[in-house]
């Protein structure tokens, strides 16, 4: 693994730095290690076992001396074991040390703890100093982890396929750039991504200092163009313009998926969740109205959800601006006169005139938001909306946008492939992306690429890009390099490398700094030039930045109120036409933003691949989603294959019936159909990306759709079943139970009374769980969203085994923690939606226990249902017997073949399961051990409140989940098994389950009743 | 009853016809263990070792790859496993049935059945024993459940059904081939003595323990035979009883139910007494023992059948009323999911082959015809093994929380270790009726016309020691 690049990458002399000083604690944490009563205790047993008689003896040495010749027979590997000669000041072995870092996620930084065992990080969390995370993270956050350990990322440079060395390409550069310098860097372009990070602008500007005549051009496919060319519109400088949900009273999203797939979503979450909080019915709630094409998680979450087609929302924004100038006397100045008669077809009136009113009357306390997926006018007119209703300056706030240089992306790389094609360019250098996979299909970048000369590519894995350049060089990962990010509002990270690069790649910013003819450009120096430009000087602060992991020093750039250019935005709204209706011969595709795989760079995880999606529960594909009404006009059924065609771009997609999709309206997930992502990822899914072009990147009109007579199989987790069959039963079944606020007000303990315990009790004694610390969790059904990150979270800490495709569609997924998504009412398109998230749930009289006919499943005393793998015979009867089907069976050795990096990603404290054993949810009972162990070196008996989180509660954006003593009283826990809308699930059953939820609120607009 | 009463059963007709005399019974059953096989034999054994093979090549390969090579999966932890365990099971209830509960009540008819169903019941209780055994996800850890003294100082769960299941089944295994040991022993004695060659000799006389017929020996083998019998006929009861607790204890709508023990006992004995009926018609067939196995002994069969066919048909019945009547929404939609859901094939076939194909006999006519009894046989066979399929798959593809529902598809290794598991039976059973005299000759004998002390025409039987002529002797 460390190869002579490597060296290279680890000589500086100051990399004894780069530790964080968390580690005061750690003296006593070593402590821990030492007294081991656990291991005292067995001791002593096994001396009463064998006290040694002289029998006994000759007994013992007599099995010895056979056992020695048995070994002889037994062929071992031979395997040294090498101590450290000197010890790394800090490292434990078995003692974990966590280091602040930062990533960049969706145009976003995301402040990160990573935990570390002996050198190899095992676990993500949130950093809780950091703004954009608050301590939580996100599902692709989660997985990040095991992407650095993807054995199939890239192991050395390849100069046109052929394996070399980080050496000759530096030899190779030095007289490119002698060549280059000679003309001013003409012919040299740099595609770059979109970036967050400080020095990366800088090495940048230095670049083209440099090398006046070379190009840096921008491209990510899923971008922040229109949200930056809007603030450009609106306030005539590149803003980034920052929501606070926890204000608002009321949300209106336009096509907005900001609680996953937007940029800054665990922040926007976690506010989001703050006016969803429901202590007891006297409280009040927000509300959220979404108008979007495809079902996102927060069209999920919304009170009231239209669905209209992509094309259209525009046009519903219009004609509510002109409800809320003309009924409400909102003053949007010249704007006003830009959004006067748009036309309403398919629009309720209720959507315009109750919405209008009930933001109206909330102003200063409301929030429109609109995706990126829309154009820049409409984010314009939002801007201006929430400025006339008194939001700016309350629930939106304006900083400076940290690349306000960065162009619009489509446009950019539309730029730089003409000039490709054209002969212009003679060196291209790629950081990152995939542009042979993901540029707009139109451009045909491939074919512009071959004549370019020179080409340069960094990129993590061998993928399809590295296939057609002449150097490539392998990335390395953000957990392995230095680096700095800047939050949205202003904070700024150092990223810190976890462990030194696996194969010896190069980070972005060491790539531009090689570029830039930059002495020292070496990830660390670099970083520290930036940190110092900005007025951190020394080495106290320095330390104590990548202690905290963020600061806000010299970097915070908040602005203040900002005018609006009604002239433009007004002009910009005109230009916008009505769009064409839609029918079935002229159907609208619309590109999404995949909610596992982004834009298709996390391909190769089988984490992501694996895990349901939010939405659909589709694992290890995508599919062209489809309205229920929709497909019957179309006659295409789930699973069919489709051919959807557009201009002369087409593409064979495997078509899914999905509730809640806008009419004649198909939702294409990015990211899928990877060629050469890795032999995880290549052939899941299918590549949508040859339909989208460079003028209409994010849906388009003008689609039709053919069958092609095939069918394609689908692996999920969850269909459509719903709470309720209307054969049998008049009511949902009271699983995850919901009520109106006005239901709520009126029946507090609406879930209770459908779930109430059984009249009578069992014919035993029970258990007397009233002494001791009793753990227990609450899960808020009214602030989960049901984004997915506690799944992960939970396989990154249980070490859960991935099964593949075909195993997920016999139902052996192995999650222990699942969210099961149900859809509420009859109308097949316009269904509700009720997320619950399960665990096991540690029933008091567990259905599973009794059932074990050799123990292996039983009670602790603090009431933990837990599994000792090692006495389980796999007779799978708990899994029968257990109602919420939590427990998990290892059906076949899905952790035979783990590779040899992957296994450095499994937590040390928790056991890797065998094949024909059962697993599932422990509550995390190895956090719980390591807190008791903690406690005990202070000499407590006792765990105080929080002391012990579990992965799921830890990762939740909008903490809704709370684990905990419910023995103590004052504990979180305790308090919210309090709250009067708080039920057990199946409680009728007389299982007595620890997990306790709470019952889901909806807030539904009283004047919206008129519709439907 | 006296001891001068006629062996009649009480207004019927002779069991065994007035010319079948004891030396023609000693004959025509041991002939089959001493004479070459017929092409018949060949023909069965040959099949049945072919799937013998193929059971072997599934297990290997269940065992080499783990559970995974079925179709089981989360919410259908059990599938064919658990339904072939409780079909064999139940098939092995018909031995101990006509063996120990039909000789207690003095049921003259069974002789010529009961060596078969006893036969027929140690083969379908190993069937039975194999799934529990391979169905485990670390088959070389499965003695833990058993109470072994152990260097873990750790108990197996007496709690678990599962458990009782082990002692329960095991019980049944053990006292049904003693109770078959024990009956043979005069029947080894006879084929000892009709040995023409030393090998013959040897085995049989060993088997026989020494029997010589003397007065004393019948003593004590009718002491130890009514003992046995009565040992065993509480498990008749007993056995399915707790193999019916594994689904009544557990609280899934569709298993947690009162009426599992005597259903699931009245449905073994249903298929048992069609398994024999099966093999009785080949073999009869085959071996031309038409005036042993009579067709008086067939109809009482199907008596039988029509009988416990009724009971079952009323518990599919009173398990719909009780759903609808409990008013509890998942047990309502597990039977209605049964009957209407993905599988309601398997429901409608289990309702057809079970309830309504042995309607059939409520006519002599059908009744008494071979075609229509072996037909039906091979029908409640079928529908009975779909009786298990219905409780356990459609029971757990659906329960509590839609969101885990899901289907059961088998994979070839189910369907091997399902065909396989007859290839062993029909192997074992194969060699027993090579080797093992497959009716009871001295207690047929003893239900011959002339067998009564008290009748005095009893010559007959001079022409070997007649060692069945004191069985017949009552208390």
């Amino acid at each position: 693994m460390s190869s002579a690049g490597n060296k290279q990458e680890t000589s500086s002399g100051k990399r004894v730095f780069w530790r964080s000083l968390e580690e005061k604690s750690q003296p006593e944490a070593h402590r821990e290690e030492a007294d081991g009563s656990d291991v005292v205790k067995q001791t002593v047993s096994s001396e009463e076992l064998f006290t040694l008689r002289r029998r006994n003896f000759l007994t013992l040495s007599g099995a010895m001396a056979t056992l020695a010749g048995v070994e002889g027979c037994v062929r071992r590997p031979v395997e040294n074991i090498m101590p450290y000669a000197d010890m790394p000041e800090y490292i434990n072995p078995g003692v974990p040390l966590h280091y602040a870092t930062a990533i960049q996620r969706n145009g976003e930084a995301l402040g990160l703890v990573v935990t570390t065992f002996e050198g190899r990080p095992t676990k993500i969390e949130g950093n809780p100093d950091h703004p954009a995370s608050l301590g939580s993270t996100d599902m692709l956050a989660q997985a990040e982890i095991l992407g650095l350990y993807d054995p199939e990322r890239s192991h050395s440079p390849t100069h046109k396929g052929a394996a070399a060395t980080f050496a000759d390409f530096d030899a190779f550069l030095a007289t490119k750039l002698a060549d280059l310098q000679k003309n001013g860097g003409a012919g040299l372009r740099v595609l770059a991504q979109s970036t967050n990070s400080p020095t990366f602008v800088r090495m940048r500007a230095a670049l083209t200092a440099k090398l006046p005549a070379a190009r840096v051009h921008t491209y990510a496919p899923l971008n922040q163009s229109n949200a930056l060319a809007s603030t450009k519109l609106a306030f005539g400088q590149p803003t980034s313009v920052l929501y606070d949900y926890s204000k608002a009273s009321v949300v209106l999203a336009l096509d907005s998926d900001f609680m996953v797939t937007e940029p800054g979503s665990v922040l926007a979450a976690r506010q989001f969740s703050v006016g969803r909080d429901m202590e007891s019915a006297a409280g009040t709630m927000n509300r959220l109205y979404a108008v979007e094409p495809v079902f996102s998680v927060t069209g999920s979450n919304a009170d009231h959800r239209l669905r209209l087609p992509a094309q259209d929302i525009v046009r519903y924004a219009r004609a509510l601006a002109s409800e809320l100038v003309t009924a409400h006397g909102v003053q949007l100045g010249t704007v006003a006169t830009a959004v006067h008669g748009a036309a309403t077809d398919g629009i309720p009136e209720a959507w315009i005139k109750a919405v209008a009113r009930d933001l109206a009357s909330n102003a200063g306390r409301s929030l429109i938001v609109a995706g990126n997926r829309q154009p820049a006018a409409l984010h314009a007119l939002v801007h201006a909306l929430n400025r006339a209703l008194g939001n700016a300056g309350k629930t939106v706030t304006y900083a400076e946008a940290l690349d306000g240089a960065e162009p619009d992306n489509f446009a950019d790389i539309e730029a730089l492939t003409a000039d490709m094609a054209a002969g212009k360019v003679d060196t291209l250098v790629i950081l990152g992306g995939n542009p042979v996979y993901d540029a707009p299909a139109d451009l045909k970048f491939a074919d512009a690429l071959a004549k370019v000369a020179t080409s340069i590519h960094s990129s993590s894995s061998d993928d399809e890009t590295a296939a057609l350049v002449s150097w490539h060089l392998p990335r390395a990962h953000e957990l392995e390099t230095w680096g700095d990010l800047q939050a949205s509002s202003g904070q700024y990270s150092v990223q810190q490398p976890m462990i030194a690069p696996l194969w010896g790649g190069r980070s972005d910013i060491e790539l531009l700094g090689q570029l830039a003819g930059a002495p020292n450009w070496r990830g660390y120096d670099l970083v520290q030039a930036t940190v110092a430009e900005r007025g951190i000087n020394g080495e106290i602060a320095w330390r104590q930045l990548l202690h905290k992991g963020v600061t806000d020093q010299g970097f915070a750039r908040v602005l203040g109120a900002l005018e609006i250019r009604d002239g433009d935005v007004a002009g910009a709204l005109r230009k916008l036409s009505d769009a064409a209706a839609l029918s079935t011969s002229n159907l609208e595709v619309v590109f999404t933003s995949d909610a596992k795989l982004f834009d298709g760079r996390y391909a190769n995880n089988t984490w992501l691949l694996e895990l349901p999606d939010p939405q659909t529960r589709i694992t290890w594909d995508n599919a062209a989603l489809i309205g229920p009404s929709t497909a019957k006009a179309l006659g295409v059924k789930s699973g069919d294959m489709v051919r959807l065609t557009k201009g002369g771009a087409s593409i064979d997609i495997v078509a899914w019936l999905q509730p809640g999709m806008a009419q004649n309206s198909i939702g294409l997930a990015l990211g899928w159909g990877r060629k050469k992502a890795g032999s995880n990822g290549n052939g899941h899914g299918f590549d949508v990306y040859p339909l989208r072009s460079s003028g209409a990147p994010y849906f388009t009109a003008g689609v039709s759709l053919q069958k092609l007579g095939a069918t394609y199989p689908i692996s999920q987790t969850q269909d459509h079943d719903k709470m309720r069959d209307p054969r049998v039963e008049d009511q949902d079944r009271p699983l995850a139970m919901d009520a109106t606020l006005a239901q709520y007000k009126e029946k507090p303990n609406f879930p209770a009374y459908r779930s109430p315990d059984p009249e009578y009790g069992p014919l035993w004694q029970r258990q007397d769980y009233s002494k001791g610390q009793q753990w227990g969790m609450v899960v808020d059904l009214n602030t989960c969203n049901g984004c997915n990150a506690c799944a992960v979270a939970c396989q990154a800490e249980n070490n859960v085994p991935v099964v593949g495709k075909e195993q997920v569609s016999r139902g052996r997924e192995m999650h222990w923690f699942r969210i099961d998504r149900y859809y509420v009412g009859e109308n097949e398109d316009e269904p509700a939606v009720a997320f619950q998230p399960i665990g096991c749930q540690h029933c008091e009289e567990a259905p599973c226990e009794n059932v074990c006919p050799v123990a292996a499943t039983s009670h602790s005393p603090e009431g933990l249902n837990d599994i000792a793998y090692n006495r389980c015979i796999g007779t799978r009867y708990c899994m029968n017997n257990c109602p919420y089907k939590v427990r998990r069976f290892n059906f076949l050795n899905f952790n035979s073949d783990i590779p040899e990096t992957t296994q450095m990603q499994k937590n040390p404290n928790v056991t890797v399961r065998f094949r024909g054993v059962v697993e599932k949810c422990s509550y995390c009972v190895q956090r719980i051990q390591k807190a008791k162990s903690t406690a005990k070196q202070d000499g407590r008996h006792w765990l105080r409140d929080g002391e012990v989180v579990a992965a799921c509660q830890q990762v939740c954006p909008t903490q809704a989940i709370t684990f905990g003593d419910i023995n103590n009283p004052k504990s979180a826990v305790s308090k919210k098994r309090q709250v009067d809308r708080n039920y057990a699930l199946l409680a009728d059953i007389g299982t007595r389950p620890r997990t306790r939820f709470l019952g889901k609120i909806r807030n539904p607009n009283a004047d919206m009743k008129e519709k439907s | 009853m006296s001891a001068d009463s006629p062996i009649v059963e009480i207004g019927e007709t002779p069991l065994v016809p007035a010319h079948v005399s004891a030396a023609f019974v000693s004959d025509s059953v041991s002939r089959v263990t001493e004479q070459a096989s017929p092409v018949g034999w060949w023909m069965v054994f040959g099949v049945a070792l072919l799937f013998l093979g193929v059971l072997g090549l599934s297990v290997g390969y269940l065992v080499w790859n783990g559970i995974g090579s079925w179709g089981n999966n989360s919410p259908t932890a059990w599938a064919w496993d658990i339904t072939n365990f409780v079909w064999w099971i139940g098939i092995g209830h018909a031995g101990t049935l006509i063996s120990a509960v039909l000789f207690l009540f003095r049921q003259k008819w069974r002789t010529s059945v009961n060596r078969f169903a006893e036969a027929m019941t140690i083969f379908a209780v190993i069937c039975a024993l194999l799934y529990p055994t391979i169905h485990v996800g670390r088959i070389w850890a499965l003695y833990w459940a058993l109470p072994i003294p152990n260097q873990m100082a750790m108990w197996p769960n007496f709690k678990s059904p599962l458990l009782w299941d082990v002692f329960a089944v095991s019980t049944y295994f053990t006292v049904s081939l003693l109770f078959w040991f024990v009956g043979l022993i005069p029947d080894f004695a006879t084929l000892r003595d009709r040995a023409k060659n030393v090998a013959r000799k040897k085995v049989y006389g060993a088997l026989a323990l020494g029997w010589r017929g003397s007065n004393r020996h019948w003593r004590h083998y009718e002491r130890a035979y009514l003992i046995l019998a009565a040992l065993s006929t509480p498990l008749v009861l007993s056995v399915h009883s707790v193999v019916s607790f594994d689904f009544a204890t557990s609280v899934m709508p569709g298993w947690h139910t009162t009426i599992f023990p005597p259903y699931f006992v009245a449905g073994a004995v249903f298929s048992g007494f069609a398994m024999v009926m099966t093999l009785m018609l080949i073999c009869r067939q085959v071996y031309g023992l038409k005036d042993i196995m009579t067709m008086k002994h067939l109809e009482l069969m199907n008596k039988i059948m029509l009988v416990t066919g009724s009971l079952v048909g009323y518990a599919y019945s009173m398990e719909f009323f009780m759903a609808w009547y409990s008013g509890n929404a998942y047990e309502r939609y597990v039977f209605i999911n049964r009957a209407t859901g993905p599988y309601w094939w398997a429901y409608w076939t289990m309702v057809t082959c079970n309830v309504i194909s042995p309607q059939l006999f409520w006519s002599k006519r059908l009744r008494t015809s071979i075609p229509v009894m072996f037909a039906v046989s091979i029908t409640i066979n079928i529908g009975m093994w779909f009786e298990r399929f219905v409780i356990i798959v459609t029971s757990l593809h659906r329960d509590y929380l839609p969101s885990s529902w899901g289907m059961f598809h088998p994979t070839l290794i189910d369907i091997g270790c399902y065909t396989g598991s007859l290839g062993l039976f029909f192997t074992l059973f194969s060699l027993f009726i090579r080797w093992i005299p497959m009716v009871a000759m001295f207690e047929v004998k003893a239900a011959l016309p002339g067998a009564q002390p008290s009748h005095h025409h009893a010559h007959t039987e001079h022409a070997e020691p007649a060692h069945g002529a004191l069985a017949v002797k009552e208390a």
